[in-house]
């Protein structure tokens, strides 16, 4: 296994020193003097797949991973994801961007990105647009948390602005700017439209143009021939809905894709028995999984039974029974490559019988029986059937309760749940793990009824510390906070394990996600 | 015939609104909240209440299913919650894609089906019939998903010879039928066997009636007595069989869309109920129906016309 150690590149950098070479590496963009990249052969059709279909094309709307691998590549930003083994960002739409203070990010944009369908040059006035409709309430946005304190840009020229914030929120550069709610639309299309669009985009402005989307079947880009930028390598990529993952390997096996996520389960068997000209790489994911405990429930009250459950679990054997081997055990919310990960967690991955057994005697409790309640996945139920066993040997029964998707996502507001086997999705930045294990959301996301009051306190004035050494420390504590309250048991980061032809160069985030525009042609 | 297929037809109209209300009310019941999975985990109270309002959902039961009802027969099945895009649009842009799998399959299936039913009968008892006999149970045998995956490996992985994945280009009826191959061959399979035996056995008892014996007896050719008189007969079962099937092919078709990530209307009522995509699901659900009733009613039809003892109601 391969880079499974990411950082995000900045972390140690002082911030003035980083957005002063951000900027700089901006302007050399647009003087002319290109990243560094390999030489891409030009032409064909890259055949990918994503594993849902898309449902809105309108950032402010969109929600995730799926409609967001389409919009990064007909659409520009200020800034991009980098693709590599380790986090960061480069300039896209923007030719300079500099904070200049907590809550003041000036940028300029480039002058040779127009959008299509005739609607004119990118201005900051569409930038002002794209950011400002997404934090107006009368759109009702979904994606309205993404810009956090955003007060208004800016504009001050033709192409230059200034983002103004109301408070300092650090996330903006890894989780805002760089993902979807930073994707720039033009104001004079979506005005011609109403406000707002579907599936249908009205203009794009990046290097490929979305040519057609054939509902529950694929969505096709095509290169735009008027992209002023670094050249794409493809003249068309097709990307097909395809839900499930043992459908997507049968389809590369056949020779119909060229790029495609593969099962957990499977990396075995392609490492074993590799398919001939094609590359299996794995790479760390950011999503995180853990046993929660329902801290309201009467069964629960004890702290010394929750210690005993946390320290009987097992989490190598649930590596090797669940995730056959593909993923590493977690320490936290924080995978490696986040500031705020930490090395190890406190009460270890290995079980400690002894010690569970122990606490188990002080915490009193005898004929202990409880339930878990778990996705019907395949990995979410071996890894209960494993916690059982665990468990037992401690003398606690457990009762595995499966659910479908949405029954068991409704069961937060469940005030009976006792124990429960989850999974979030995560994306790069810390804030956005803390943010759903606050007060305010025990009941709804916070489905353990974690309150404490330092924690939410961390959490709030993590987002603002620009300190990222000071920054890494408060998100270490707020996970041994958690971990302390005895409510959780952290499992793993899981893994994205990506197949691909040899013919192809993918371009990935440090957690395996396709960013298309970047991909290139051996 | 008229007032026969009249009858038939108010029926019909009578089993869809009662499958439609019954399944109003289950997809309503089961838990799982639609607003949560249509805004995300980022949602205010407020945007969650705008939701449920805008759908309906906070409205009482009976009030919501009167106005899917009135809507319906305006043909406005409602918005996409994800999407926005009207669902009749989105459910008749699948409905294709299903219907052409359901009929290929069925087609080849009945008339392999019914050619090796036909020949078991005529050679009863001979090497020949014990083996269709032996090759018709095995395929029954066979669930439509086992076939998909082995057709898949074999067919589409190692001998590349038909597309794994998709429907084909929406203008190449070439691609388009390259594309159904697996998919039907898939779904048809477990058919052709259950046809197969359905005629023999039919053919068998038409064979031995007294008609028949009739017109050997005039010496008429045994061929015309054959596929003249008795297959006409003893395929009455056969089509009703093929009008109640459609029901299973759709739920056959579910898997196999999957499988083959095939848009169709099986998909479309999977991804809506797991995202409790509530006017998808209904007008999913709805036209499924409308497509069941429509199959048996006309099979009801075909076998009346067939059959004057069924026209006449004897």
């Amino acid at each position: 296994m391969t880079g499974r150690n990411i950082s995000w590149t900045r972390v140690d950098m002082p911030r003035r020193a980083f957005l002063k070479g951000a900027t700089m590496l901006g302007m050399a963009s647009v003087a002319g003097l290109s990243l560094p990249r390999a030489a891409f052969a030009s032409g064909g059709t890259l055949k990918t797949r994503t594993y849902a279909d898309i449902r809105s094309m309108d950032p402010a709307f969109s929600q995730g991973v799926v409609d967001e691998e389409i919009q990064a590549a007909i659409y520009n930003k200020l800034i991009q994801y980098k693709p590599g083994r380790e986090w960061g960002w480069q300039p896209d739409a923007a030719a300079m961007i500099e904070q200049v203070d907590d809550t003041h990010i000036n940028f300029a944009l480039r002058d040779d990105i127009g959008f299509t369908n005739g609607f004119g040059a990118m201005t900051a006035e569409d930038v002002k647009f794209s950011f400002e409709r997404i934090i107006d309430d009368a759109l009702e946005s979904t994606n309205k948390p993404d810009w956090g304190p955003l007060d208004h840009v800016k504009v001050t020229g033709e192409r230059t602005g200034t983002i103004v914030l109301k408070n300092a929120f650090q996330p903006l550069w890894s989780i805002t700017l760089p993902y979807i709610a930073g994707n720039i639309v033009s104001k004079a299309a979506f005005d011609s439209v109403g406000g707002k669009i579907d599936t249908q985009p009205v203009a794009t402005s990046g290097p490929y143009l979305h040519a057609g989307w054939e509902p529950k079947q694929k969505t096709t880009l095509k290169r735009n021939p008027d992209w002023k930028g670094e050249p794409v390598a493809y003249d068309e990529i097709q990307i097909f809905h395809i839900d499930d993952e043992k459908a997507a390997e049968i389809a590369f096996e056949a020779g119909e894709l060229d790029f495609t996520r593969v099962s957990l389960d499977s990396v075995e068997r392609l490492k074993s028995s590799p398919i001939e000209g094609a590359t299996l790489e794995e790479y760390p994911s950011l999503y995180y999984a853990w046993v929660g405990m329902n801290l309201d429930n009467p069964k629960l009250q004890n702290h010394k039974l929750r210690q005993a459950i946390q320290y009987a679990i097992d989490v190598p054997s649930i590596m090797a029974g669940a995730y056959f081997g593909a993923a590493e055990p977690s320490t936290g919310i924080i995978a490696p490559g986040l500031p705020g990960h930490r090395e190890a967690s406190l009460t270890g991955t290995s079980a400690d019988l002894e010690k569970a057994q122990a606490l188990m005697a002080e915490s009193g409790e005898t004929n202990v029986s409880l339930t878990i309640d778990v996705l019907n996945k395949s990995a979410n139920v071996t890894a209960a059937q494993i916690i059982q066993a665990n468990l037992a040997a401690i003398g606690i029964a457990l009762e595995i309760r499966l659910h479908e998707g949405a029954t068991f996502w409704e069961l937060g507001s469940n005030e009976d749940l006792e124990l429960v086997m989850n999974r979030f999705s995560m994306t790069p930045d810390p804030y956005y793990a803390t943010s759903w294990f606050i007060t305010e959301q025990a009941g709804i996301w916070n489905w353990e009824r974690f309150r404490n009051e330092e924690f939410d306190k961390l959490h709030l004035a993590a987002q603002s510390e620009s300190d990222q050494a000071k920054r890494a420390a408060m998100y270490a504590r707020a996970q041994d906070l958690m971990e302390e309250s005895g409510a959780y048991k952290f499992i793993t980061h899981e893994s994205t394990p990506v197949i691909y032809r040899n013919s192809v160069v993918p371009a990935l985030r440090p957690d395996g996600l396709p960013l298309y525009r970047y991909f290139g042609a051996a | 015939m008229l007032s026969y297929i009249l009858r038939r037809l108010g029926l019909s109209a009578a089993i869809t609104v009662l499958a439609v209300a019954l399944l109003f009310l289950i997809i309503h019941m089961i838990p799982g909240d639609p607003v949560s999975t249509i805004l995300g985990p980022k949602a205010s109270p407020e945007l969650r209440a705008a939701l449920e309002a805008r759908m309906g959902l906070d409205r009482p039961l009976p009030v919501q299913i009167g106005l899917f009802f009135m809507n319906m027969l305006r043909g406005d099945l409602g918005l996409d919650v994800f999407s926005n895009r009207p669902v009749t649009q989105i459910v008749l842009g699948q409905v294709p894609y299903t219907l052409v799998l359901i009929l290929v399959s069925i087609l080849w299936s009945a008339v392999l089906g019914i050619a090796l039913g036909c020949y078991s009968a005529v050679n009863r008892n001979s090497l020949g019939d014990r083996l269709t006999g032996v090759l018709s149970v095995s395929v029954i045998a066979v669930p439509a998903f086992v076939v998909s995956l082995y057709s898949l490996l074999i067919f589409a992985v190692k001998l590349q010879w038909f597309p794994a994945i998709g429907a084909g280009a929406p203008a190449d009826w070439g691609d388009q039928l390259h594309h159904l191959v697996l998919p039907s061959l898939a779904i048809g399979l477990s058919w052709v066997g259950y046809i197969a035996r359905l005629v023999r056995a039919s053919m068998l008892e038409v064979m031995g009636e007294g008609h028949i014996r009739t017109a050997r007896a005039f010496g008429l050719p045994e061929r015309q007595i054959t596929y003249g008189y008795a297959l006409r007969l003893a395929i009455l079962p056969t089509v009703t069989v093929i009008g109640v099937g459609m029901g299973f092919l759709l739920s056959a078709a579910v898997f196999t869309e999957i499988v083959f990530s095939r848009p169709g209307l099986g998909k479309l009522v999977i991804d809506s109920i797991t995202t409790r995509n509530y006017p998808v699901v209904m007008g999913s659900v709805l036209v499924s129906t409308l497509i069941f009733v429509a199959s048996t009613t006309l099979a009801d039809i075909v076998n009346a016309i067939l059959d004057p003892r069924i026209r006449a109601g004897k």
